[in-house]
């Protein structure tokens, strides 16, 4: 019995040092939709969940909508409100894709590679195509990855007077950022 | 006008809890009823009593974040700490006893790591 339990440890422990599905719950998105009208509407969530899978090259990312950190309590507020994100209705946006260059991204060779990626972005109910690049850096067994690309929020159905009065971007600019260990 | 668009969140600590609760009761009464801890806990202040499980850094950041996971269901807490509070995290570590005063931004489940999770923004030591 002993025996078995030993295998079984051994087995698992051999499998997880192997395991090609890397995950965090501490990636960081920053959301920016300043204008030259306003500096304001710019938020940070650090407890984004993350995954990157180095075998298939899956990438995905979890968020949660009311963990946006604004500076301005009532920023923050409209972020969240019916007419934006509608939080309490759609509490998270989610992303799920591949890295479309997989061959060119060596997960274990240090190095700094630029990775194609492709997937559907869901947010406040609607889900999107988006085509980006990651800068992906290898270094020992951290892998980090960083991301920007813009969204039209009119995509998403998230349209607002502040949107129309040209004081928030119409297409806000997101930031990815992943550190895997 | 002028006075909103400079207002700024008040610092955690001034702020008084709504509620103070062990952290795997928190953990347990979302796994419960994910809709009803949401409308009781969301965006509330929270003060959590809990023992850290990890700390994990943010990415692109020098601090990092604290976890008070559930082992047998791998559902967990994650505390954000405000910015003047930032440098509180740096003498903590695995297996403190610790109180974390924060907005609780809400559970939901994570497809990714099939598990809930709890998050709290702008958090602080809770001094007692």
């Amino acid at each position: 019995m002993k025996k078995t339990i030993l295998l079984f440890a051994m087995t698992t422990l051999v499998a997880a040092s192997f395991a090609q599905k890397k995950v965090t719950s501490s990636a960081t998105v920053n959301f920016d939709a300043t204008t030259k009208l306003d500096a304001l509407p710019k938020a940070e969530n650090k407890t984004a969940v993350a995954s990157l899978d180095t075998k298939s090259g899956g990438v995905a990312f979890e968020v949660t909508v009311k963990s946006f950190s604004f500076a301005n309590p009532k920023m923050q507020e409209h972020f969240n409100s019916t007419g934006w994100m509608d939080s309490d209705k759609f509490p998270s946006a989610t992303f799920k894709g591949k890295i479309t260059n997989l061959a060119a991204v060596k997960f274990t060779t240090d190095g700094t590679y630029t990775a194609n990626i492709t997937g559907d972005l869901t947010l406040h109910g609607v889900t999107k195509p988006v085509t980006t690049t990651a800068i992906v850096v290898v270094s020992g067994k951290t892998i980090t990855t960083t991301s920007e690309f813009n969204i039209k929020v009119a995509d998403y159905g998230v349209t607002g007077a502040a949107i129309g009065a040209g004081k928030v971007s119409t297409d806000p600019k997101i930031t990815v950022n992943a550190e895997f260990k | 006008m002028w006075y909103i668009f400079t207002e700024k969140f008040s610092d955690t600590s001034d702020r008084k809890a709504a509620f103070t609760v062990n952290a795997m009761d928190l953990v347990g009464e979302f796994q419960k009823s994910d809709s009803a801890a949401n409308n009781k806990y969301r965006e509330q202040i929270i003060t959590v009593n809990g023992r850290i499980t990890e700390i994990e850094s943010a990415a692109g950041d020098t601090v990092a974040n604290i976890r008070m996971t559930d082992t047998l269901t791998a559902s967990y807490i994650i505390f954000t700490f405000q910015q003047q509070h930032l440098q509180e995290t740096k003498q903590l570590k695995v297996g403190d006893s610790v109180s974390i005063k924060g907005s609780c931004s809400g559970g939901t489940y994570s497809n990714i790591l099939e598990a809930e999770k709890i998050e709290f923004k702008r958090c602080a030591i809770n001094k007692k």
